[in-house]
C-alpha cells in the first residue's frame, strides 16, 4: 500500500516562514538600491522606471508579509499598488509628449 | 482523511513554489544592480525587465502556490484568497509592465528627455524616420 506521509511533515508551515523571512532582506537591498536610482536618475523617464520596479516590488513583498505574520488581510495591497504604478507609466508619458508638443 | 495523491501534489507544489521565489529574489536584486550600473535609460529598460518579470511574476506564482499548498494558512478559504489575490497580481504585473516600459521608452524618445545618452548611439533610424 502507500506510505503515509504528510507534506507538513516534510516541509512545515514554520519552515516555510523561516525561508519567506530570509528572502526579506533582499528585497530591502534591492529596494534600497532603486531608491538610489530614483534619487539620482538624470531624467524623468528614469525615475519612474525606478519607482515603477518599486512599486512591483512592493507587491511582492506586501505579499511575503501576508504569509510571514499568517494574516489574510495584508495581502489586499498587492493589486491597486500594481495598478497604480500603471497608471504612473501612462500619465508621465501622455505628460513628456504633450511637452513636446507645446514646443519645451 | 489522508489523500496520497493530493499529499503529493501539495508537496511538489510547495517545492516548486519556494524555488520560483528564491529565483525570483536573486533576479530581482540583480535588477536592482543593473539599474545602478546601467549608464542610460535605454539600458535601463532591460534591468527593468529583469525587475518586473523576473523579480515579481515569478515570485508572485511562488507565493501563491506556497500559499495554496503549505499549512501556512489554517483553512482552505484563506489560502484560495491569498493564493487568488497573488495570481491575479500576477497576471496584472505581467499584463501592465511591458505595455507600461514602451509607453515610457516610447515617449522618452519622442520628447528628447533620455537625449544625451552615454555611450552616444552611432545611428538612430527612429529618429531619422520621424524627420528629425
Amino acid at each position: 500500500m502507500y506510505s503515509t506521509f504528510l507534506t507538513a511533515d516534510i516541509i512545515s508551515a514554520d519552515l516555510v516562514v523561516t525561508i519567506v523571512t530570509l528572502l526579506v532582506p533582499i528585497y530591502i537591498v534591492a529596494t534600497l538600491l532603486y531608491v538610489v536610482r530614483v534619487a539620482k536618475g538624470p531624467t524623468v523617464p528614469d525615475m519612474v522606471l525606478a519607482v515603477d520596479v518599486m512599486a512591483y516590488d512592493l507587491a511582492v513583498f506586501i505579499i511575503i508579509l501576508a504569509i510571514i505574520f499568517r494574516s489574510v488581510y495584508l495581502a489586499v495591497g498587492a493589486l491597486p499598488l500594481v495598478l497604480w504604478a500603471y497608471i504612473l507609466d501612462m500619465f508621465v508619458a501622455k505628460y513628456l509628449e504633450k511637452e513636446k508638443e507645446l514646443g519645451e | 482523511m489522508f489523500d496520497p495523491i493530493i499529499e503529493l501534489a501539495r508537496l511538489v507544489g510547495l517545492v516548486i513554489g519556494i524555488a520560483l521565489v528564491v529565483l525570483g529574489a536573486i533576479m530581482d536584486l540583480i535588477a536592482a544592480i543593473g539599474m545602478n550600473r546601467f549608464t542610460n535609460f535605454y539600458l535601463r529598460l532591460h534591468a527593468a525587465t529583469v525587475g518586473t518579470i523576473g523579480g515579481s511574476v515569478y515570485p508572485l506564482v511562488g507565493l501563491a502556490l506556497i500559499a495554496l499548498c503549505s499549512d501556512v494558512f489554517p483553512t482552505l478559504t484563506e489560502r484560495l484568497y491569498v493564493a487568488g489575490i497573488a495570481l491575479v497580481t500576477a497576471f496584472f504585473v505581467a499584463l501592465t509592465a511591458p505595455v507600461g516600459s514602451h509607453v515610457l521608452a516610447r515617449a522618452a524618445h519622442r520628447s528628447g528627455e533620455a537625449k544625451h545618452v552615454n555611450p552616444e548611439p552611432v545611428v538612430d533610424k527612429l529618429k531619422e524616420d520621424r524627420g528629425e
